[in-house]
């Protein structure tokens, strides 16, 4: 989850993921995460592959990147992902800097 | 949104004023304690060394900071709290230096039995930390996710305050 009134759209805060992947974990590791987006059918929500065996450090670089991001849902499957997002009612959750 | 984080409980900054209604999963967080604390469960934070006293249950340490100072005024039990938000604005070497001394903090409050906490540092939705993104931080500095989350529900029901309390109607 991002904030869609930010000044990024999805595949720039993606090349900012992987930009801080590479910087912490290295090109090689990154390269072997297959860091991908998808298309997101929700407006705040961007969906973003990895390998396995990378999660915690794609979670990691995810934690530690600007703009701020929330993960919401992990999946294994891109239609699962998909199911359990659409159902998460994200649109409700207001944001109350005070 | 605690449900959304699988998290079990969430700290927020809250000071008299606040228009939050009781709940279970929220802890407030404050710099002293409010009448508003007879109605929420709470914990007294605080973010500077000199400040620090017997009520405090939670300081907030800038991780980079010298540890001889906080060695010197911590006491058993005390809370002892990083902020991840800092390190999304850090250069490349100090985010991985970051990473490296999130471990130091843990081993330093093992060694002087205070409780590491770990923490979003959220201003705003967004900015707030899934409960696996936590671990997986932990995972990465070598702190294992299983241990650190039971310390830190022995500690907070250690804490007298945080216990929900059914408040004064």
């Amino acid at each position: 989850m991002y904030d869609e009134n930010g000044l990024y759209r999805p595949f720039q805060i993606h090349e900012k993921i992987v930009l801080r992947f590479k910087e912490l974990f290295g090109i090689f590791q990154s390269e072997l995460a297959m860091l991908k987006l998808y298309d997101s059918e929700f407006g705040n929500i961007m969906i973003v592959a990895c390998k396995l065996k990378y999660l915690d450090y794609f979670l990691v670089s995810l934690t530690l990147t600007q703009p701020a991001l929330t993960v919401v849902s992990l999946s294994g499957t891109l239609k699962k992902l998909r199911k359990n997002v659409s159902r998460l009612g994200l649109r409700n959750i207001k944001n109350n800097p005070s | 949104m605690s449900k959304l984080l699988d998290l079990d409980m969430i700290g927020v900054n809250s000071d008299s004023s606040t228009s939050m209604k009781p709940q279970e999963d929220v802890i407030l967080r404050m710099d002293k304690k409010y009448p508003i604390a007879d109605f929420f469960p709470y914990l007294i934070v605080s973010d500077n060394i000199r400040s620090l006293d017997g009520k405090t249950d939670l300081l907030l340490i800038d991780i980079f900071q010298r540890k001889d100072a906080i060695k010197r005024k911590v006491k058993r039990g005390l809370g002892i709290e990083i902020s991840i938000a800092s390190a999304r604005k850090l250069e490349a070497a100090m985010a991985g230096r970051w990473l490296k001394e999130v471990k130091s903090i843990n081993e330093f409050c093992q060694s002087n039995n205070c409780q590491f906490i770990l923490s979003s540092g959220a201003t705003s939705v967004n900015e707030m930390i899934s409960a696996r993104s936590f671990e997986s931080i932990l995972n990465v500095v070598g702190i294992s996710p299983r241990v650190y989350w039971k310390e830190i529900s022995e500690w907070l029901s250690a804490k007298t305050k945080a216990r929900w309390y059914h408040a004064k109607s």
